[in-house]
């Protein structure tokens, strides 16, 4: 089966939006690029409805509202609900020695109806399959049938997964027993053992009725009595098997929830709690601010070098030179400097004359002569005005008259230095800025979640879980001790049968039955063996070459193995086992997840798309790029949905073996993550024909969103 | 030592042709949030100074300002706060008329600096908005441009 196209109406975020699927054997690819929230578990969840009604959503449906959340009641209170899956079928049968071919299309629409209010009734879908052809469509009956056959809804996880639920199969949280039990029910749903389940049962029934014969042929005597008691032992045990197998499932399901609400409770601690960031904010802000100061002051020193005396001493130096030589040319002539008048106050200072004579205040000759000096002062400076001016600038603008006189620039010099202090302060600023914004994105992103309210009820589920363990070991050991009774009952009730006329054919015929089941018993353990050793060793084969390139997982990681205990085993160095959801990488976990579900589709020879959600997550380089053609190559049809950030680095791979490749937008992503308006006022998923290598404006993402949503 | 420097424009004011003085408003910062990128200059006598420097240093014929219509836009006390200006504008005085006697007649000095910077005005302003940068970075290329030419040539 491939999937050839998908319509949605006004489920969820998906009002009205068309999907179409690569076929082509040589590019069997499809890519739908979509940033986080942007309907991608939607999709996929759309299409697990339309192909599989309510069991397939989460919760098998309960509580889970289909119509858009912000429907506009104007528009009727009760939400019409579709989805259109067109897939193709190919079979193959034998013409005389020929294999002929024939594909089929069909196109399956299931709708509903559903409230508009808080409990979202909806009434049970409708589902109608269409045989398409060339004269139009035809009505096929039991639609069901025909999607169980080609997309058997036990193996729904393997075809319709994402990244981390892929991680199901490995993850060490949930029990053994659950991880073994998903790994097996996926092998023996994907290997059609269903059919010699029915036979055990169908033969369980033949042994009851041995019981049954038994207990007509002996009338009132004791075989009578002890095949009646065998008979309400037998339901008593179908009653206990019944109940083991619901407690088993019910602790799975437990198991799941716990797991379920434990990756809420790691992801938001792993976001960080509010306070802390809240703190990470405020130093972040600090940062900025402090930085704002040092960039202020360097733009202020930017500034200053235009009113700096560098600036003027550089342009003007060729016209200092000239004025320079002027005063120079004073200088040589004895006309500058004054030096009257400074030596006269040193004599009045030093309070004696050039020519020894007392210049001491107080004194009749000392005060009659500094008289004098100091009327000598007078005069010059009056007289002399002009010369002081012009010695007072000879030797005040000295500095003006620089070294290199034009050979360097010291104002360059300084606006080098200036330039690069404020480049450095500014790349600063703009880190600190995106590491705010990528703060305050975590911030707004961190869902109101209650950290106390998710323990409190991780609690519950798993006091829950705890009583259906310990419900199924009280039932274990009530089977146990039952089985003995039958047994004893069995061999009193066969004793007694022997004395009976008619005993010895009731008794050929249970040797008959426990034949027929030991053969049937066999059979299934042997298919399930053999095959389970094929999509082992496949599995093994996918996952090597897909980390093969990893240098720090090649080194530890030898190979891995599908036990006969359902456990997938994964060998270190001397035969050591790894744990795979510790000792693994991201990438390596992905890497064998995806390997075991390749190698199981592949080993079942079921011809099927792999629609996986965000499978590339947490991987790089040439793990991820040959994790993406490794899969491309093991699939028959692969759907992907990609991030930007799975997307680079195999843009190259996308090229060759892309069939069809588009983008979906949510709108409501601006403007924290689009850059552009899409001018959409309802809720819903939009797509643009762009590729992996393009952008529009509706599509278009903010160059640190992109990292910020990849982080 | 400012003591002994005393200020000869003092009593000078500064004036300049009414059609520059939006370039005196747009490219000086006025108040504290300024955008410094935009207005690179300080004070109105920085811009006024630097087209004196610009001026002199392409050797421009000092503009005759007397028929302009005038706009006050300094008071020549402000250069008592910058000693080494009152020298630069004497040894500009100097430079230019090859007479050191006008020394004594600062009138006559400022009327000169005064020309000469209604002269560079235009080429500075040019400065400032020959760029797809924000002016102050507009005027940090021409000056780099134009003191490595003199340094080259």
């Amino acid at each position: 089966m491939k999937l050839l196209r998908a319509e949605f109406q006004n489920f969820r975020l998906l009002r009205d939006l068309e999907l179409d699927f690569s076929c082509d054997p040589n590019r069997k690819l499809t890519v739908i690029r979509a940033a986080n929230e942007s309907g991608k578990t939607t999709v996929l969840h759309g299409l697990q409805w339309a192909l599989y009604g309510d069991s397939a959503l989460p919760d098998k449906g309960n509580g889970f509202r289909l119509h858009p959340i912000d429907w506009d009641v104007s528009d009727g209170r009760r939400v019409p609900i579709t989805a259109t899956v067109e897939f193709e079928v190919t079979s193959h049968r034998q013409a005389g020695k020929e294999l002929r071919e024939t594909r089929r299309r069909y196109r399956l629409v299931r709708s509903a109806f559903e409230d508009v209010d808080s409990a979202a009734r909806r009434s049970a879908s409708t589902v109608k399959l269409f045989a398409l052809n060339d004269s139009g469509a035809t009505p096929v009956n039991a639609p069901e049938s025909l999607i169980n056959d080609e997309l058997p809804p036990e193996l729904r996880d393997v075809f319709f997964t994402d990244g981390d639920r892929a991680l199901s199969f490995i993850e060490a949280d949930v029990a053994l027993s659950t991880k073994r039990g998903r790994v097996q029910r996926a092998i023996r749903s994907l290997l059609g053992l269903g059919v010699i389940d029915d036979a055990i049962r169908h033969v369980n029934k033949a042994a009851a009725e041995v019981n049954r014969k038994a207990k007509r042929i002996g009338a009132d005597s004791e075989l009578k009595e002890v095949a009646s008691r065998l008979e309400i032992q037998e339901r008593q045990r179908e009653k206990l098997e019944l109940d083991l197998e619901d407690a088993k499932q019910q602790f799975a399901s437990f198991d799941e929830k716990v797991n379920v609400v434990d990756r809420k409770i790691e992801a938001t601690l792993q976001k960080g709690d509010r306070e802390k960031l809240a703190t990470d904010l405020e130093r972040a802000q600090k940062e900025i601010g402090r930085l704002n100061k040092q960039l202020s002051v360097a733009n202020k020193e930017h500034s200053g070098l235009f009113r700096s005396q560098s600036i003027a001493t550089d342009l003007l130096a060729p016209m200092f030179t000239a004025a320079f030589g002027k005063l120079e040319e004073l200088h040589d002539q004895g006309k500058i400097p004054s030096t009257t008048i400074p030596v006269l106050h040193d004599r009045l200072d030093a309070e004696v004359c050039i020519c020894g004579e007392t210049l001491k205040p107080g004194q009749p000759e000392g005060d009659t002569r500094r008289a004098h000096i100091q009327k000598l002062i007078k005069d010059n400076q009056r007289a002399d005005e002009i010369r002081e001016v012009i010695t007072d600038l000879y030797y005040s603008a000295k500095p003006l008259q620089g070294e290199g006189s034009g050979t360097s620039s010291i104002w360059l010099e300084e606006y080098a230095s200036v330039v690069e202090r404020r480049d450095d302060i500014q790349e600063l600023r703009d880190e600190a800025g995106r590491k705010l914004r990528a703060l305050e994105n975590q911030l707004d992103s961190l869902p109101d979640t209650d950290i106390q309210g998710l323990r409190a009820t991780r609690n519950q589920y798993k006091s829950q879980r705890d009583n259906y363990l310990t419900k199924q070991s009280t039932i274990e050991t009530q089977l146990a001790s039952l089985k003995r009774d039958i047994e004893d009952l069995e061999a009193k009730r066969d004793r007694l049968l022997k004395e009976q006329k008619r005993g010895t054919r009731i008794l050929a015929e249970r040797d008959v039955i426990q034949d027929v089941m030991k053969v049937l018993r066999s059979a299934y353990e042997r298919i399930t063996n053999e095959e389970l050793g094929k999509v082992s060793e496949l599995m093994n084969h996918i996952f090597l070459e897909k980390i093969g390139a990893d240098p720090e997982q090649g080194a530890i990681i030898r190979r891995a193995e599908i036990s006969q205990e359902f456990d997938i085993i994964v060998y270190g160095p001397r035969d050591r086992t790894l744990n795979p959801d510790r000792d693994l990488n991201g990438a390596s976990r992905r890497a064998l997840t995806l390997a075991f579900i390749l190698a199981l589709t592949k080993v079942s020879q079921v011809e099927a798309p792999n629609v996986i959600d965000t499978p590339l997550g947490m991987t790089s380089g040439f793990v991820k790029r040959s994790i993406l053609r490794t899969a491309v190559r093991e699939s028959a049809q692969l759907i992907l949905f990609l991030t930007q950030d799975e997307i680079a680095g195999c843009e190259e791979i996308i090229d060759k073996v892309g069939g069809k490749i588009f983008t979906l937008t949510n709108p409501a992503l601006y403007p924290k993550i689009l850059v552009n308006d899409p001018g959409v006022a309802d809720r819903k998923v939009l797509r643009c024909e762009c590729n992996h290598r393009e952008d529009c404006r509706l599509c278009q993402l903010h160059s640190d969103a992109q990292v910020e949503l990849a982080s | 030592m400012a003591d002994r420097y005393f200020n000869p424009f003092q009593a000078i004011d500064i004036n300049v042709p009414v059609q520059f003085h939006e370039a005196f408003e747009r490219y000086c910062q006025r108040g504290a949030n300024a955008v410094i990128d935009q207005s690179p200059f300080p004070r109105m006598v920085d811009l006024w100074f630097l087209s004196v420097c610009v001026a002199a240093r392409l050797k421009l014929e000092p503009a005759d300002v007397v028929k302009s219509k005038t706009v006050k836009i300094i008071d020549g006390s402000i250069f008592s706060s910058d000693p080494w200006r009152i020298h630069t504008l004497m040894l500009i005085a100097i430079g230019n008329t090859g007479d050191v006697q006008i020394v004594s007649e600062p009138r006559k000095m400022m009327t000169l600096a005064n020309g000469l910077a209604v002269a560079g005005l235009p080429k500075v302003v040019e400065m400032l908005k020959d760029g797809d940068a924000e002016p102050i970075w507009n005027l940090s290329d021409a000056m780099d441009t134009l003191l490595r030419k003199e340094q080259v040539a």
